[in-house]
Protein backbone atom coordinates (compact mmCIF):
# COMPACT_ATOMS: atom_id res chain seq x y z
CA UNK A 1 0.00 0.00 0.00
CA UNK A 2 1.64 3.62 -0.85
CA UNK A 3 1.02 6.30 0.93
CA UNK A 4 0.78 9.92 0.58
CA UNK A 5 1.60 12.68 2.93
CA UNK A 6 -0.14 16.02 2.06
CA UNK A 7 0.67 19.45 3.95
CA UNK A 8 -1.37 22.37 2.96
CA UNK A 9 -2.35 25.38 4.47
CA UNK A 10 -5.41 26.46 2.73
CA UNK A 11 -8.94 24.47 2.54
CA UNK A 12 -9.41 24.36 -1.22
CA UNK A 13 -5.42 23.62 -1.71
CA UNK A 14 -5.97 20.97 1.25
CA UNK A 15 -8.89 18.79 -1.33
CA UNK A 16 -7.11 20.13 -4.35
CA UNK A 17 -3.66 18.05 -3.54
CA UNK A 18 -5.86 15.69 -1.22
CA UNK A 19 -7.64 14.87 -4.93
CA UNK A 20 -4.37 14.48 -7.00
CA UNK A 21 -3.00 12.40 -3.88
CA UNK A 22 -5.32 9.93 -4.62
CA UNK A 23 -4.21 9.09 -8.36
CA UNK A 24 -0.62 8.98 -6.84
CA UNK A 25 -0.81 6.59 -3.52
CA UNK A 26 -3.98 4.18 -2.28
CA UNK A 27 -3.55 5.89 0.82
CA UNK A 28 -3.69 9.76 1.93
CA UNK A 29 -2.83 11.12 4.98
CA UNK A 30 -3.58 15.17 5.20
CA UNK A 31 -2.07 17.76 7.93
CA UNK A 32 -3.31 21.27 7.57
CA UNK A 33 -2.27 23.81 9.67
CA UNK A 34 -5.14 26.73 8.43
CA UNK A 35 -8.52 25.65 8.85
CA UNK A 36 -9.69 22.06 9.41
CA UNK A 37 -10.48 19.96 6.37
CA UNK A 38 -12.73 17.20 6.29
CA UNK A 39 -13.62 14.28 3.70
CA UNK A 40 -10.45 14.80 1.67
CA UNK A 41 -8.34 12.68 3.02
CA UNK A 42 -8.49 8.58 4.71
CA UNK A 43 -6.57 10.56 7.82
CA UNK A 44 -6.96 14.36 8.62
CA UNK A 45 -4.89 16.14 10.83
CA UNK A 46 -5.15 19.94 12.29
CA UNK A 47 -2.80 21.98 13.77
CA UNK A 48 -4.31 24.49 15.50
CA UNK A 49 -1.36 27.39 15.49
CA UNK A 50 -1.17 29.86 18.71
CA UNK A 51 -2.07 32.96 17.83
CA UNK A 52 1.96 33.94 18.97
CA UNK A 53 3.30 31.43 16.54
CA UNK A 54 4.16 31.12 12.69
CA UNK A 55 2.42 28.49 10.98
CA UNK A 56 5.95 28.02 9.33
CA UNK A 57 6.99 27.19 12.83
CA UNK A 58 4.20 23.90 13.26
CA UNK A 59 7.31 22.01 11.64
CA UNK A 60 8.23 20.14 14.65
CA UNK A 61 4.46 18.95 14.79
CA UNK A 62 4.06 17.97 11.09
CA UNK A 63 7.53 16.20 11.12
CA UNK A 64 5.97 13.65 14.06
CA UNK A 65 3.33 12.88 12.71
CA UNK A 66 4.90 12.35 9.55
CA UNK A 67 6.95 9.84 11.78
CA UNK A 68 3.98 8.32 13.11
CA UNK A 69 2.29 8.00 9.49
CA UNK A 70 4.90 7.81 6.99
CA UNK A 71 4.37 8.38 3.36
CA UNK A 72 6.34 7.20 0.02
CA UNK A 73 5.22 11.02 -1.52
CA UNK A 74 4.53 14.05 -0.21
CA UNK A 75 2.58 16.67 -1.88
CA UNK A 76 2.51 20.37 -0.45
CA UNK A 77 0.49 23.47 -0.99
CA UNK A 78 2.50 26.62 -2.53
CA UNK A 79 1.70 29.28 -0.14
CA UNK A 80 4.77 30.89 1.28
CA UNK A 81 3.66 28.95 4.63
CA UNK A 82 3.25 25.61 3.36
CA UNK A 83 6.56 25.74 1.73
CA UNK A 84 7.86 26.08 4.46
CA UNK A 85 6.82 23.44 6.40
CA UNK A 86 7.63 20.71 3.17
CA UNK A 87 11.04 22.21 3.00
CA UNK A 88 12.06 21.13 6.53
CA UNK A 89 10.23 18.25 5.91
CA UNK A 90 12.41 17.43 3.02
CA UNK A 91 15.49 18.57 4.71
CA UNK A 92 15.05 15.95 7.35
CA UNK A 93 14.31 13.39 4.95
CA UNK A 94 17.38 14.44 2.51
CA UNK A 95 14.98 14.95 -0.01
CA UNK A 96 14.50 18.03 -2.36
CA UNK A 97 10.94 19.36 -3.21
CA UNK A 98 10.68 19.03 -6.75
CA UNK A 99 8.15 22.56 -6.82
CA UNK A 100 5.52 23.90 -9.20
CA UNK A 101 4.84 20.53 -10.46
CA UNK A 102 2.32 20.48 -13.16
CA UNK A 103 1.98 16.60 -13.95
CA UNK A 104 3.12 13.46 -12.08
CA UNK A 105 3.66 10.68 -14.47
CA UNK A 106 5.69 7.44 -13.39
CA UNK A 107 7.32 9.16 -10.86
CA UNK A 108 8.86 11.66 -13.34
CA UNK A 109 7.43 15.20 -12.36
CA UNK A 110 7.16 18.01 -15.21
CA UNK A 111 7.67 21.96 -14.16
CA UNK A 112 8.99 24.90 -15.73
CA UNK A 113 12.53 26.07 -15.82
CA UNK A 114 13.83 29.49 -15.88
CA UNK A 115 9.75 30.39 -16.08
CA UNK A 116 8.78 28.73 -18.99
CA UNK A 117 12.08 29.30 -21.06
CA UNK A 118 12.27 25.31 -20.37
CA UNK A 119 10.20 22.33 -19.42
CA UNK A 120 12.44 20.44 -16.84
CA UNK A 121 11.54 16.33 -16.14
CA UNK A 122 12.62 15.56 -13.00
CA UNK A 123 13.00 12.99 -10.45
CA UNK A 124 13.26 12.02 -6.64
CA UNK A 125 16.37 10.24 -6.38
CA UNK A 126 15.86 8.80 -2.65
CA UNK A 127 12.96 6.90 -1.21
CA UNK A 128 9.95 10.05 -0.90
CA UNK A 129 9.15 12.24 -3.55
CA UNK A 130 8.21 15.34 -2.64
CA UNK A 131 6.53 18.02 -4.52
CA UNK A 132 4.88 21.23 -4.48
CA UNK A 133 1.82 22.53 -6.54
CA UNK A 134 -0.06 25.56 -7.13
CA UNK A 135 -3.70 26.04 -7.32
CA UNK A 136 -5.39 24.55 -10.45
CA UNK A 137 -3.14 21.25 -10.85
CA UNK A 138 -6.22 19.13 -9.45
CA UNK A 139 -9.84 19.01 -8.88
CA UNK A 140 -11.01 20.11 -5.55
CA UNK A 141 -14.26 18.54 -5.97
CA UNK A 142 -12.97 15.14 -6.18
CA UNK A 143 -11.68 14.81 -2.94
CA UNK A 144 -12.92 12.28 -0.41
CA UNK A 145 -12.57 10.74 2.45
CA UNK A 146 -13.77 10.91 6.06
CA UNK A 147 -15.24 13.12 7.73
CA UNK A 148 -13.49 12.84 11.31
CA UNK A 149 -10.44 15.81 12.02
CA UNK A 150 -7.80 14.45 15.10
CA UNK A 151 -6.26 17.42 16.10
CA UNK A 152 -2.44 17.77 16.73
CA UNK A 153 -1.08 19.96 19.02
CA UNK A 154 1.31 22.59 18.00
CA UNK A 155 5.12 22.09 19.86
CA UNK A 156 6.87 24.76 19.32
CA UNK A 157 10.60 25.10 18.17
CA UNK A 158 13.59 26.20 20.00
CA UNK A 159 14.19 29.86 19.40
CA UNK A 160 10.72 30.25 17.56
CA UNK A 161 9.76 32.79 15.93
CA UNK A 162 6.88 35.41 17.66
CA UNK A 163 3.93 36.68 15.82
CA UNK A 164 2.98 39.99 16.76
CA UNK A 165 0.70 41.43 14.54
CA UNK A 166 -1.47 40.64 11.56
CA UNK A 167 -3.08 42.46 8.78
CA UNK A 168 -5.64 41.20 6.39
CA UNK A 169 -4.73 42.69 2.81
CA UNK A 170 -7.24 44.81 0.74
CA UNK A 171 -9.16 42.77 -1.10
CA UNK A 172 -8.50 43.32 -4.85
CA UNK A 173 -10.92 44.43 -7.53
CA UNK A 174 -8.88 42.93 -9.99
CA UNK A 175 -11.03 40.13 -12.22
CA UNK A 176 -8.35 38.82 -14.78
CA UNK A 177 -10.07 35.35 -14.40
CA UNK A 178 -13.40 35.83 -16.53
CA UNK A 179 -12.40 38.62 -18.56
CA UNK A 180 -12.65 38.56 -22.49
CA UNK A 181 -10.19 41.43 -23.28
CA UNK A 182 -7.14 42.21 -21.32
CA UNK A 183 -4.87 44.94 -21.56
CA UNK A 184 -1.49 44.63 -19.88
CA UNK A 185 0.86 47.39 -19.11
CA UNK A 186 5.05 46.75 -18.64
CA UNK A 187 7.53 48.68 -17.69
CA UNK A 188 7.89 50.76 -21.16
CA UNK A 189 5.34 53.43 -19.34
CA UNK A 190 7.75 55.08 -17.78
CA UNK A 191 5.19 57.63 -15.56
CA UNK A 192 2.23 56.34 -13.64
CA UNK A 193 -0.14 58.92 -15.26
CA UNK A 194 0.92 57.66 -18.98
CA UNK A 195 -1.25 54.42 -17.14
CA UNK A 196 -4.52 57.01 -18.51
CA UNK A 197 -3.61 55.97 -22.14
CA UNK A 198 -4.06 52.29 -21.59
CA UNK A 199 -7.20 52.48 -19.14
CA UNK A 200 -8.76 54.66 -21.97
CA UNK A 201 -7.96 51.98 -24.01
CA UNK A 202 -9.25 48.97 -21.67
CA UNK A 203 -12.43 51.49 -21.81
CA UNK A 204 -13.09 50.98 -25.39
CA UNK A 205 -12.53 47.50 -25.44
CA UNK A 206 -14.38 46.39 -22.55
CA UNK A 207 -10.90 44.94 -21.24
CA UNK A 208 -9.88 44.56 -17.67
CA UNK A 209 -6.37 46.26 -17.03
CA UNK A 210 -2.98 43.98 -16.26
CA UNK A 211 0.72 44.40 -15.78
CA UNK A 212 4.10 42.76 -15.75
CA UNK A 213 5.55 42.23 -12.42
CA UNK A 214 7.66 44.74 -11.61
CA UNK A 215 4.63 47.89 -12.16
CA UNK A 216 2.93 45.29 -9.28
CA UNK A 217 6.10 45.18 -7.07
CA UNK A 218 9.19 47.29 -7.92
CA UNK A 219 6.96 50.58 -7.85
CA UNK A 220 3.41 49.66 -7.11
CA UNK A 221 1.26 50.89 -9.74
CA UNK A 222 -0.98 48.03 -9.40
CA UNK A 223 -2.25 45.19 -7.00
CA UNK A 224 0.04 42.15 -7.03
CA UNK A 225 -3.30 40.03 -8.19
CA UNK A 226 -3.11 42.22 -11.65
CA UNK A 227 0.64 40.49 -12.91
CA UNK A 228 -0.03 37.96 -15.68
CA UNK A 229 2.68 35.59 -15.51
CA UNK A 230 4.62 32.22 -14.13
CA UNK A 231 4.29 33.44 -10.68
CA UNK A 232 1.09 35.62 -11.01
CA UNK A 233 -1.80 35.10 -12.68
CA UNK A 234 -2.63 32.73 -15.61
CA UNK A 235 -5.17 34.36 -18.00
CA UNK A 236 -7.14 32.75 -21.44
CA UNK A 237 -8.96 35.85 -22.50
CA UNK A 238 -10.19 36.56 -26.27
CA UNK A 239 -7.58 39.07 -26.39
CA UNK A 240 -4.35 40.21 -24.69
CA UNK A 241 -2.91 43.67 -25.48
CA UNK A 242 0.77 43.70 -24.33
CA UNK A 243 1.81 47.11 -24.38
CA UNK A 244 5.04 48.49 -23.44
CA UNK A 245 5.78 44.83 -22.41
CA UNK A 246 9.39 43.12 -23.61
CA UNK A 247 7.85 39.93 -24.25
CA UNK A 248 9.91 37.33 -21.86
CA UNK A 249 8.91 34.04 -21.08
CA UNK A 250 7.81 34.31 -17.10
CA UNK A 251 5.36 37.03 -18.59
CA UNK A 252 4.31 34.94 -21.55
CA UNK A 253 3.21 31.80 -20.25
CA UNK A 254 1.06 33.81 -18.17
CA UNK A 255 -1.37 34.71 -21.06
CA UNK A 256 0.17 31.94 -23.83
CA UNK A 257 -3.73 31.11 -23.19
CA UNK A 258 -5.34 33.85 -25.06
CA UNK A 259 -6.93 33.50 -28.32
CA UNK A 260 -5.44 36.62 -30.07
CA UNK A 261 -2.32 38.51 -28.59
CA UNK A 262 -1.67 41.71 -29.36
CA UNK A 263 1.46 43.74 -28.62
CA UNK A 264 2.22 47.37 -28.96
CA UNK A 265 6.41 47.92 -28.39
CA UNK A 266 8.82 50.72 -29.43
CA UNK A 267 11.26 48.09 -29.82
CA UNK A 268 10.91 46.51 -33.50
CA UNK A 269 13.40 43.12 -32.00
CA UNK A 270 10.94 42.87 -28.94
CA UNK A 271 10.95 39.24 -28.15
CA UNK A 272 6.92 39.95 -27.58
CA UNK A 273 6.34 40.33 -31.29
CA UNK A 274 7.44 36.89 -32.13
CA UNK A 275 4.59 35.73 -29.93
CA UNK A 276 1.90 37.69 -31.18
CA UNK A 277 -0.52 37.70 -33.94
CA UNK A 278 -0.83 41.36 -34.31
CA UNK A 279 1.90 43.98 -33.45
CA UNK A 280 2.43 47.74 -33.91
CA UNK A 281 6.09 48.99 -33.36
CA UNK A 282 6.06 52.22 -32.05
CA UNK A 283 5.93 54.84 -29.07
CA UNK A 284 3.02 53.48 -26.40
CA UNK A 285 2.08 57.31 -26.02
CA UNK A 286 1.16 58.13 -29.56
CA UNK A 287 0.29 54.42 -30.52
CA UNK A 288 -2.36 54.02 -27.48
CA UNK A 289 -4.71 57.24 -28.35
CA UNK A 290 -4.45 56.72 -32.07
CA UNK A 291 -5.74 53.18 -31.48
CA UNK A 292 -8.22 53.86 -28.73
CA UNK A 293 -9.52 56.41 -31.36
CA UNK A 294 -9.79 54.16 -34.43
CA UNK A 295 -11.42 51.91 -32.12
CA UNK B 1 25.39 42.62 12.51
CA UNK B 2 27.08 40.30 10.58
CA UNK B 3 25.02 39.49 7.49
CA UNK B 4 26.15 36.61 4.75
CA UNK B 5 23.69 37.08 1.48
CA UNK B 6 22.89 33.75 -0.57
CA UNK B 7 23.35 34.82 -4.55
CA UNK B 8 22.71 32.13 -7.27
CA UNK B 9 24.90 32.66 -10.58
CA UNK B 10 23.27 31.45 -13.44
CA UNK B 11 23.23 31.63 -17.30
CA UNK B 12 21.41 34.67 -18.77
CA UNK B 13 17.96 33.06 -20.02
CA UNK B 14 17.74 36.01 -22.95
CA UNK B 15 21.03 33.98 -24.24
CA UNK B 16 19.66 30.34 -23.88
CA UNK B 17 19.37 28.52 -27.61
CA UNK B 18 17.17 25.81 -28.45
CA UNK B 19 19.14 22.71 -30.06
CA UNK B 20 17.82 21.14 -33.13
CA UNK B 21 16.50 18.45 -30.63
CA UNK B 22 14.39 21.13 -28.87
CA UNK B 23 16.81 20.67 -26.22
CA UNK B 24 18.05 24.12 -24.35
CA UNK B 25 21.60 25.31 -25.30
CA UNK B 26 23.17 27.29 -22.14
CA UNK B 27 26.68 26.53 -23.30
CA UNK B 28 27.21 30.57 -24.51
CA UNK B 29 25.34 31.89 -22.23
CA UNK B 30 26.20 34.63 -19.78
CA UNK B 31 26.14 34.29 -15.87
CA UNK B 32 24.29 36.77 -13.89
CA UNK B 33 23.36 37.20 -10.61
CA UNK B 34 20.31 35.27 -10.38
CA UNK B 35 17.57 38.28 -10.62
CA UNK B 36 15.78 38.57 -7.54
CA UNK B 37 18.91 37.99 -5.75
CA UNK B 38 20.08 40.97 -6.95
CA UNK B 39 16.96 42.38 -4.62
CA UNK B 40 18.59 40.34 -1.54
CA UNK B 41 21.88 41.56 -1.63
CA UNK B 42 20.06 44.98 -1.61
CA UNK B 43 18.07 44.45 0.78
CA UNK B 44 21.23 43.21 2.83
CA UNK B 45 23.66 45.92 2.54
CA UNK B 46 19.96 48.29 3.38
CA UNK B 47 19.87 46.26 6.85
CA UNK B 48 23.48 46.94 7.21
CA UNK B 49 23.56 50.50 6.36
CA UNK B 50 21.26 50.78 9.56
CA UNK B 51 23.21 48.62 11.84
CA UNK B 52 26.37 50.65 12.45
CA UNK B 53 29.77 48.03 12.44
CA UNK B 54 27.40 45.94 10.05
CA UNK B 55 29.37 43.52 7.76
CA UNK B 56 27.74 42.10 4.47
CA UNK B 57 29.45 38.62 3.24
CA UNK B 58 28.41 37.12 -0.01
CA UNK B 59 28.03 33.34 -0.02
CA UNK B 60 27.16 31.39 -3.63
CA UNK B 61 27.82 27.86 -5.30
CA UNK B 62 27.40 27.12 -9.16
CA UNK B 63 29.77 25.02 -11.44
CA UNK B 64 33.28 26.26 -12.92
CA UNK B 65 31.77 29.29 -15.07
CA UNK B 66 29.99 30.97 -11.89
CA UNK B 67 34.04 32.27 -11.46
CA UNK B 68 33.36 35.00 -13.69
CA UNK B 69 35.03 37.92 -12.60
CA UNK B 70 32.34 40.25 -14.39
CA UNK B 71 29.91 38.78 -12.08
CA UNK B 72 31.92 38.92 -8.71
CA UNK B 73 32.64 42.11 -9.24
CA UNK B 74 28.85 42.69 -9.97
CA UNK B 75 28.09 41.17 -6.52
CA UNK B 76 30.83 43.34 -4.67
CA UNK B 77 30.27 46.19 -6.41
CA UNK B 78 26.35 46.42 -4.45
CA UNK B 79 27.10 46.88 -0.75
CA UNK B 80 29.17 43.59 -0.35
CA UNK B 81 32.03 43.52 1.47
CA UNK B 82 33.04 40.10 0.76
CA UNK B 83 32.91 36.80 -1.30
CA UNK B 84 32.57 33.06 -0.67
CA UNK B 85 32.15 31.26 -4.03
CA UNK B 86 32.36 27.33 -4.34
CA UNK B 87 32.66 27.03 -7.76
CA UNK B 88 32.95 23.20 -9.30
CA UNK B 89 31.31 21.46 -12.00
CA UNK B 90 30.73 19.00 -9.19
CA UNK B 91 28.98 21.36 -7.98
CA UNK B 92 26.44 22.37 -10.81
CA UNK B 93 22.30 22.21 -11.14
CA UNK B 94 22.16 21.12 -7.66
CA UNK B 95 19.16 20.24 -5.57
CA UNK B 96 17.65 22.40 -2.40
CA UNK B 97 19.10 20.18 -0.67
CA UNK B 98 22.83 19.74 -1.68
CA UNK B 99 22.76 23.39 -2.14
CA UNK B 100 21.89 24.01 1.43
CA UNK B 101 24.83 21.31 2.57
CA UNK B 102 26.99 23.82 0.45
CA UNK B 103 25.96 27.08 1.61
CA UNK B 104 26.33 26.07 5.30
CA UNK B 105 29.77 24.73 4.83
CA UNK B 106 30.93 28.44 3.08
CA UNK B 107 28.78 29.95 5.80
CA UNK B 108 31.21 28.14 8.78
CA UNK B 109 33.80 29.85 6.46
CA UNK B 110 32.89 33.33 6.68
CA UNK B 111 32.75 33.71 10.11
CA UNK B 112 30.87 34.76 12.77
CA UNK B 113 27.11 36.06 11.48
CA UNK B 114 24.30 36.96 12.29
CA UNK B 115 21.34 36.28 9.86
CA UNK B 116 21.59 34.78 6.70
CA UNK B 117 19.61 36.45 3.91
CA UNK B 118 18.14 34.54 0.59
CA UNK B 119 16.26 35.75 -2.58
CA UNK B 120 12.89 35.01 -2.97
CA UNK B 121 13.42 32.31 -5.31
CA UNK B 122 16.75 31.33 -8.11
CA UNK B 123 15.59 32.25 -11.62
CA UNK B 124 16.37 28.72 -13.09
CA UNK B 125 14.05 26.94 -10.56
CA UNK B 126 12.24 29.39 -8.42
CA UNK B 127 11.66 26.61 -5.96
CA UNK B 128 11.93 28.94 -2.66
CA UNK B 129 13.21 25.89 -0.68
CA UNK B 130 17.21 26.63 -0.56
CA UNK B 131 16.46 29.13 2.37
CA UNK B 132 14.51 26.99 4.19
CA UNK B 133 16.60 23.72 3.93
CA UNK B 134 19.51 25.80 4.88
CA UNK B 135 17.51 26.85 8.18
CA UNK B 136 16.69 23.23 8.81
CA UNK B 137 20.64 21.96 8.09
CA UNK B 138 22.03 25.00 10.49
CA UNK B 139 19.05 24.44 13.36
CA UNK B 140 17.59 28.17 12.98
CA UNK B 141 14.81 29.97 12.22
CA UNK B 142 13.31 30.48 9.26
CA UNK B 143 11.20 33.26 7.92
CA UNK B 144 10.03 33.88 3.87
CA UNK B 145 8.22 37.10 2.26
CA UNK B 146 9.99 39.63 4.13
CA UNK B 147 9.44 43.12 3.19
CA UNK B 148 10.88 45.18 5.47
CA UNK B 149 13.57 44.19 8.56
CA UNK B 150 15.00 46.10 11.74
CA UNK B 151 17.48 44.47 13.86
CA UNK B 152 16.51 45.27 17.59
CA UNK B 153 18.65 43.04 20.56
CA UNK B 154 19.49 39.59 19.49
CA UNK B 155 16.74 39.74 17.17
CA UNK B 156 15.44 40.88 13.63
CA UNK B 157 11.56 42.60 13.92
CA UNK B 158 10.48 41.76 10.23
CA UNK B 159 6.97 42.48 8.36
CA UNK B 160 6.18 39.32 5.54
CA UNK B 161 3.55 39.86 2.80
CA UNK B 162 1.91 36.47 2.45
CA UNK B 163 -0.68 35.37 0.05
CA UNK B 164 -3.64 37.29 1.80
CA UNK B 165 -1.79 39.19 4.98
CA UNK B 166 0.88 40.88 6.40
CA UNK B 167 2.34 39.70 9.30
CA UNK B 168 4.83 41.06 11.90
CA UNK B 169 7.41 38.68 13.09
CA UNK B 170 10.12 39.04 15.87
CA UNK B 171 13.02 36.63 14.51
CA UNK B 172 15.22 35.42 16.93
CA UNK B 173 18.92 35.35 15.99
CA UNK B 174 20.60 33.79 14.15
CA UNK B 175 18.62 32.97 11.49
CA UNK B 176 17.58 32.61 7.51
CA UNK B 177 15.58 35.03 5.73
CA UNK B 178 13.78 34.70 2.75
CA UNK B 179 13.55 38.10 1.24
CA UNK B 180 10.25 39.69 -1.34
CA UNK B 181 11.48 41.68 -4.11
CA UNK B 182 9.29 44.23 -2.59
CA UNK B 183 11.71 44.71 0.18
CA UNK B 184 14.61 46.70 -2.08
CA UNK B 185 15.15 47.74 -5.72
CA UNK B 186 18.13 46.61 -6.88
CA UNK B 187 21.15 49.67 -7.02
CA UNK B 188 22.76 50.33 -10.15
CA UNK B 189 26.98 49.94 -9.01
CA UNK B 190 28.64 53.07 -10.45
CA UNK B 191 32.08 52.97 -12.09
CA UNK B 192 33.58 53.51 -8.96
CA UNK B 193 31.43 50.93 -7.08
CA UNK B 194 32.75 48.39 -9.84
CA UNK B 195 36.23 49.49 -9.60
CA UNK B 196 36.48 49.03 -6.24
CA UNK B 197 34.77 45.85 -5.86
CA UNK B 198 37.87 44.29 -7.94
CA UNK B 199 39.89 45.10 -4.88
CA UNK B 200 37.50 43.74 -2.57
CA UNK B 201 38.46 40.02 -0.96
CA UNK B 202 36.84 36.76 -3.17
CA UNK B 203 37.59 33.52 -1.92
CA UNK B 204 37.14 31.10 -4.81
CA UNK B 205 37.23 27.24 -3.73
CA UNK B 206 36.72 23.75 -5.77
CA UNK B 207 34.45 21.42 -4.46
CA UNK B 208 35.30 18.72 -1.65
CA UNK B 209 33.41 15.91 -3.76
CA UNK B 210 30.29 15.67 -5.68
CA UNK B 211 27.35 16.26 -3.25
CA UNK B 212 24.61 13.41 -3.89
CA UNK B 213 21.91 14.71 -5.70
CA UNK B 214 17.87 14.14 -3.78
CA UNK B 215 17.10 15.08 -7.50
CA UNK B 216 17.97 13.37 -11.00
CA UNK B 217 17.41 15.75 -13.77
CA UNK B 218 15.58 13.89 -16.44
CA UNK B 219 15.42 16.14 -19.26
CA UNK B 220 14.82 20.32 -20.13
CA UNK B 221 13.19 20.68 -23.33
CA UNK B 222 12.40 23.83 -25.15
CA UNK B 223 8.47 24.78 -24.49
CA UNK B 224 5.77 23.73 -27.76
CA UNK B 225 5.63 26.88 -29.39
CA UNK B 226 2.07 28.28 -29.40
CA UNK B 227 1.42 29.43 -32.94
CA UNK B 228 0.58 32.96 -33.59
CA UNK B 229 -0.08 35.18 -36.90
CA UNK B 230 2.81 37.37 -36.12
CA UNK B 231 1.46 40.00 -38.21
CA UNK B 232 2.98 43.69 -38.22
CA UNK B 233 1.03 46.69 -38.97
CA UNK B 234 1.92 50.54 -39.49
CA UNK B 235 -1.49 51.49 -40.20
CA UNK B 236 -3.27 52.48 -36.96
CA UNK B 237 -6.89 51.58 -38.56
CA UNK B 238 -5.81 48.01 -40.09
CA UNK B 239 -4.46 47.32 -36.76
CA UNK B 240 -7.14 48.79 -34.54
CA UNK B 241 -9.62 46.84 -37.26
CA UNK B 242 -7.55 43.81 -36.47
CA UNK B 243 -8.07 44.25 -32.78
CA UNK B 244 -12.15 44.61 -33.09
CA UNK B 245 -12.24 41.57 -35.02
CA UNK B 246 -10.57 39.57 -32.55
CA UNK B 247 -12.99 40.03 -30.33
C1 LIG C 1 11.73 33.73 -11.07
C2 LIG C 1 11.12 34.83 -11.87
C3 LIG C 1 9.75 34.92 -11.98
C4 LIG C 1 9.17 35.94 -12.73
N1 LIG C 1 7.81 35.99 -12.84
C5 LIG C 1 7.25 36.94 -13.61
C6 LIG C 1 5.83 36.99 -13.82
O1 LIG C 1 5.07 36.16 -13.31
N2 LIG C 1 5.32 37.98 -14.59
C7 LIG C 1 6.11 38.92 -15.20
O2 LIG C 1 5.57 39.80 -15.89
N3 LIG C 1 7.43 38.91 -15.02
C8 LIG C 1 8.02 37.94 -14.24
N4 LIG C 1 9.38 37.95 -14.07
C9 LIG C 1 10.16 39.06 -14.62
C10 LIG C 1 10.44 38.87 -16.09
O3 LIG C 1 11.59 38.08 -16.23
C11 LIG C 1 10.70 40.22 -16.76
O4 LIG C 1 11.74 40.88 -16.10
C12 LIG C 1 9.48 41.12 -16.78
O5 LIG C 1 8.35 40.43 -17.28
C13 LIG C 1 9.75 42.32 -17.64
O6 LIG C 1 8.69 43.22 -17.57
P1 LIG C 1 8.43 44.25 -18.73
O7 LIG C 1 8.29 43.55 -20.02
O8 LIG C 1 7.31 45.13 -18.30
O9 LIG C 1 9.74 45.18 -18.69
P2 LIG C 1 11.01 45.23 -19.68
O10 LIG C 1 11.54 43.89 -19.94
O11 LIG C 1 11.88 46.28 -19.11
O12 LIG C 1 10.38 45.73 -21.04
C14 LIG C 1 9.89 47.02 -21.27
C15 LIG C 1 9.52 47.09 -22.75
O13 LIG C 1 8.89 48.34 -23.00
C16 LIG C 1 9.34 48.84 -24.25
N5 LIG C 1 9.17 50.29 -24.21
C17 LIG C 1 9.89 51.20 -23.51
N6 LIG C 1 9.39 52.42 -23.69
C18 LIG C 1 8.33 52.30 -24.54
C19 LIG C 1 7.41 53.22 -25.10
N7 LIG C 1 7.47 54.54 -24.83
N8 LIG C 1 6.46 52.74 -25.94
C20 LIG C 1 6.39 51.41 -26.23
N9 LIG C 1 7.23 50.50 -25.72
C21 LIG C 1 8.19 50.94 -24.87
C22 LIG C 1 10.77 48.39 -24.34
O14 LIG C 1 11.19 48.32 -25.71
C23 LIG C 1 10.73 47.01 -23.68
O15 LIG C 1 10.52 45.99 -24.62
C24 LIG C 1 9.98 36.93 -13.35
C25 LIG C 1 11.37 36.82 -13.23
C26 LIG C 1 11.94 35.80 -12.51
C27 LIG C 1 13.43 35.73 -12.41
N1 LIG D 1 23.58 27.89 -5.78
C1 LIG D 1 23.22 28.86 -4.94
N2 LIG D 1 24.15 29.69 -4.42
C2 LIG D 1 23.79 30.68 -3.58
N3 LIG D 1 22.54 30.90 -3.18
C3 LIG D 1 21.57 30.12 -3.66
C4 LIG D 1 21.85 29.06 -4.56
N4 LIG D 1 20.68 28.44 -4.87
C5 LIG D 1 19.71 29.10 -4.20
N5 LIG D 1 20.23 30.11 -3.46
C6 LIG D 1 19.51 31.07 -2.59
O1 LIG D 1 18.27 30.52 -2.23
C7 LIG D 1 17.19 31.30 -2.76
C8 LIG D 1 16.06 30.39 -3.17
O2 LIG D 1 16.47 29.55 -4.23
P1 LIG D 1 15.52 28.37 -4.77
O3 LIG D 1 15.20 27.53 -3.62
O4 LIG D 1 16.35 27.68 -5.82
O5 LIG D 1 14.33 29.06 -5.36
C9 LIG D 1 17.81 32.11 -3.89
O6 LIG D 1 17.09 33.29 -4.11
C10 LIG D 1 19.21 32.36 -3.35
O7 LIG D 1 19.22 33.41 -2.41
Amino acid sequence: MSKAFVIAETENGARELCAGARKLADEVVLVSVGAPVSGAADKSFHIDVPAGNIADDAYVTVNKIYDAEGGDVVLGEQTLRALSLVGRLAAKLGAAAITGVSAVEGGVATSMYFGGTGVREAKAAGDVAVYTFGPGVFDASEATGTDAVEEAAFEAPENAVAKTGSEALPPSDVNLAGADAIVACGRGFGAEEDLQLARDLAAKLGAELACSRPLAEGVDWFPREAYVGVSGAVVSPKVYVAVGISGQMQHMVGCNGADVIVAVNKDKNAPVFKACDYGFVGDLKTVLPALTAAL
Amino acid sequence: MNILVACKIVPDDQDVKVAGDGSLDFSRAHKVVSTYDLNAIEAAAQIAAANDGSTVKAISVGPKKADDSKTKKNILARGVDELFLAADDALDGLDAFATAAELAKLAAKAGDWDVIVTGDGSADLYAKQTGVQLAAKLGVPFVSGVVSAEAADGKLVAKRLLESEEETVEVPLPAVVSVAPEFAEPRIAGMKDILAAGKKPMNVEGAEGAPAKAVEEVSVKAPAEVDRKKEMFDDVDAFAAAVKAAL
